[in-house]
This record gives C-alpha cells, structure tokens and sequence, in this order.
C-alpha cells in the first residue's frame, strides 16, 4: 500500500513545556487510523500540525499530492463550524459553492451523501434548530461532500448517543468503501477505535511519544456483531493495555 | 406585545398626572398628561405637525442612509485587518469624542444655513457609530467558522464575503440602530437652530417662545414616540435578518 502521510520527528511545545517529542508514524492510502491518548497528549496538535493550522516545533511531515479541496477537517467544536446564517442544505453545500460547482452537481452530491446517511433532517432549517448530534451529523456529512481523499475527525460522536453512534459508524464504513479516503480520528472511546480503525495510535502522556501502533485486519464493513466477537476484544484489550502503560508513564 | 409592557409608561404617566395636579410644580409648566395627549392628537389630526414630522424623519433617514453607504464598507475595511484598524484608532476615538453639535458651526460654515448642514452633522455622528460597529464586529467575529472554511479551501475574499460579514452583521446591526437614533437627535437638535422653518425640533423651539407649553410637551412627546417606533421597527427586521444572533 502507498504511504500518503508521513510524519518523521515532529515535536511541539506549549509555553516551554514540551507536548509532542519526536513523533514520527506514517499512514498508508485509504488507512482509518486512530488516535488514542490521555488528554492533553497532542493528538489535536497533530491534526492541526498537519493542516497546517499550526507550526511544528521540529520535525517533518508530508502528505503527497495534497490538495486542498481534496481535504476536509471536522472539528470537535461542530457548533462553531457549523454556519448558522445558512439553513442545513446550504451549510451541507457550501464546500462545493466554495469551489464554484455547478448547482446540479451540488444537488447530485448532496442527494447521494444523503442516501449513505440516511438524512432525515428537514434540510430548510437552520442549525440552531436541531440537537447537538443532529449538528454533529451535519457537520459530517459537509466534511464529506467533496469527497475527500483525507479527512481528519476529532471526536467525532462525543454528541451522539449510542444508537445514533453505532449509525454514523456504519455511514462511515459505507462511505470509506465506496471513495476509500484515508482517515484520521481522535476519539476517547477505545471501542469506537477498535470498530473502525485499521490501525490504531497510542499515544502516552505528554512529552508524548507512541506507546503502540496496532493493527487491526479485519476487513470492512465491520458490522455490530464484529462488537461481541473474541478478535474485536483481543484487540481492544491489546489497545487498554497500551493506553494503561501511556497513562502511567 | 406583553401587558407588563404597559406597566411602566402607566406608573410614569400616574406620577405625571399625581405631580401635576396636586400643584408639586407649577401647572403652567408641567401641564397635566390629559390636555397633554389632547393637545398631541389634536396636533396631529388638525395636521397641523404632520410637515414637520415627514420633514424630521426625512432629514433623519437621508442622514442615515448616507452614514450607512459611507461607514459599513470603511467599517468592513478596517476590520478586516487588525493593524489597519489600529493605525486608524486614534481618529475614530478622537472624532467620536467630539460632540456631533460642536461640528455643527463649522458645517454651516461648509453646507450652508439649509438641509444639507443638518443632515451632514446628523451623518457625521452616525458614520462612526455605524464604521465603529462594523469594524469591531468583523475584529471580534469567532474564527472558528472562518477556520472552517479556510479548510475547505475558501480563499481570504470568499472567507471575508461568506464568513467576516455574516459574523459581523448582529454587532454590525447595533451601531446601525445607536446611528438611526443618534440621526433623530442630532437633526432634532439642529432644526431648532437657525435656518429652520419647520420640523419637530423648530416647532419645539417655536412652542417654547410662546409659551405654548402644552404644545411644547406635546411636540416633545411625539418625537420621543416616533424615537421609540423607528427602534422598534428596527428591532423587529434585525430579529428577522439575523435570525441566528444569540442561538
């Protein structure tokens, strides 16, 4: 598989305190990868390192062939990213509107996202009308309209509940099948990274460094029943056990 | 509208008439609200206020919209760089330190004794009120969104047009209502100088010279009124336009 991400060295201090300490792990085209570590660890820096939202303190990264328009970032704060001046629909579009698409390939886009996502949001309201997770769905389906080759979540479900959790994950899964981007996630929850990352990060407590990177081959989609089988906890109580050393380091 | 609006224009009103009719000041001076009101809706429904009134709220909104195309897009400009609006800081603070009626003179000096003075002072005052808002609307706008969509690819003009001025437009909304109101003042205050011969602020002042001092409190009443009913509708079309401040 061809590596599209690769981050060698990368280090970064807050107010002289030093958060990531040489950080180097690369990402292979079309992977899911995980990031797992106690708070405070950087994972967010990393993101916002490599979008460039931020500067590194040393160390290199690259990611071949990057475009802009091919990248899209959902950030932990969907609230605030979320355009409350412009109804669902024109929120869900705006990617596209920035890129000047025509308005039949935008409704052919969004009729499509929407299938996967099974959306049943009246799209003529406002975001301020719908709940936190009704948002945070949105926001994941804006950040998938141009279909992006890479796209970066930070805490992706921490507002929805479990059944609407167990629904995005599946759309995810379905969506990665079908235009297999590579995907960084930053979540807490061990069993969300298990479910849909084909490689999970742990990350220890800051100077950061990686306590382990595991692999997880087990193929998509990865139904709910994937949840109860003996590889799934083999797996998981691997990614404990490393974030159990990370958190005590 | 709520009945406990009502409560204190009525408790204002109930001291009034207390004041007035049981001699706490001198009846010639402070006339009781009945023949106040009577005075007021024989004054507008003889007609004879109706010219100045329409001349006022002309006055009033070409002052108005001449700070709105003037002050909105410098306001927009200098927000948009926070070392742009900071160069020009000082002249903002300095001029709107000054009382808008201490330029008046000087306008005359450049307008003339007619309409273009007054709307030019009234105009003045509001442009920086309205440029003021603006620009630290813009300033202050959250840039989460704005990161958002420099993430999607947005470039600095398309964030500017579809994020800054969104972002901007409820701070932007309050100097627009402060510059509506301040437009009626100023242009109330200078009608009652020389170079008028009608509107609210002339008949004020007509009223006062003649000791016609029912029709002095009369007239006064109205103006607050129509202050009254052109922040009220501005208030309902900014609750309409920008739906989304404060949710």
């Amino acid at each position: 598989m061809k590596s599209i991400i690769t981050i060698k060295n990368l280090k970064k201090n807050f107010n002289q305190k030093e958060v990531l300490q040489d950080i180097s792990f690369k990402i292979n085209e079309g992977d899911i990868v995980a990031l797992i570590g106690p708070n405070g660890c950087g994972k967010t820096t990393i993101l916002n390192i490599l979008s460039k939202l931020i500067e590194s303190d040393g160390g290199e990264f690259k990611i071949n062939d990057f475009k802009q328009h091919d990248f899209s970032y959902i950030f932990q704060s969907y609230r605030d990213s979320l355009l409350p001046w412009k109804n669902i629909h024109e929120n869900i579009a705006f990617p596209l509107k920035l890129q000047k698409k025509s308005n039949e390939e935008i409704e052919r886009t969004i009729s499509e996202i929407k299938q996967i996502f099974n959306l049943k949001i009246d799209l003529k309201r406002y975001p301020y009308e719908l709940s936190g997770g009704q948002q945070q769905t949105v926001s994941f389906i804006r950040a998938l309209i141009n279909k992006p080759k890479i796209l970066f979540i930070d805490e992706p479900f921490s507002a929805l509940d479990y059944e609407n959790n167990l629904l995005i994950r599946k759309c995810l899964q379905e969506y990665h099948l079908r235009y297999k981007p590579t995907v960084l996630i930053i979540t807490h929850n061990i069993e969300e990274a298990t479910h849909l990352a084909n490689k999970i990060v742990i990350f220890s407590r800051p100077p950061t460094k990686i306590i382990k990177i595991i692999p997880n081959k087990e193929p998509y989609p990865r139904p709910n029943s994937f949840l109860k089988s003996e590889g799934f906890n083999k797996i998981k109580d691997e990614v404990l056990d490393a974030f159990q050393i990370g958190v005590n380091l | 509208m709520k009945k406990s609006v009502l409560i204190g224009p009525a408790i204002v009103i109930l001291i009034w008439f207390l004041i007035s009719n049981l001699n706490i000041v001198d009846k010639f001076f402070l006339p009781d609200p009945i023949s106040t009101f009577k005075e007021l809706f024989s004054l507008i429904f003889n007609g004879t206020i109706l010219p100045d009134m329409v001349l006022t709220l002309e006055r009033t909104i070409s002052a108005f919209i001449i700070a709105l195309i003037i002050g909105l897009p410098l306001g927009l400009i200098l927000g948009s760089s926070r070392k742009l609006y900071e160069s020009f800081e000082f002249v903002i603070d300095f001029f709107r330190s000054i009382p808008a009626t201490a330029m008046f003179p000087l306008f005359l000096l450049i307008f003339g004794i007619e309409d273009k003075s007054k709307i030019g002072v009234a105009a003045f005052a509001s442009v920086l009120i309205i440029l003021f808002n603006t620009a630290y609307g813009v300033i202050h706008a959250k840039k989460s969104r704005a990161l958002a969509a420099k993430l999607m690819g947005a470039s600095k003009i398309q964030i500017f047009r579809f994020i800054y001025f969104w972002e901007s437009l409820p701070q932007t909304f309050i100097g627009l209502r402060s510059a509506l109101s301040m437009s009626l003042i100023i242009i109330v205050v200078t009608e009652m100088f020389i170079g008028t011969y009608a509107g609210l602020g002339r008949k004020i002042i007509d009223f006062q010279i003649t000791y016609n001092i029912t029709s002095l409190y009369a007239v006064i009443l109205l103006t607050g009124i129509l202050g009254y009913l052109i922040n009220f509708i501005f208030i309902y079309t900014e609750k309409k336009l920008i739906h989304w401040s404060g949710k």
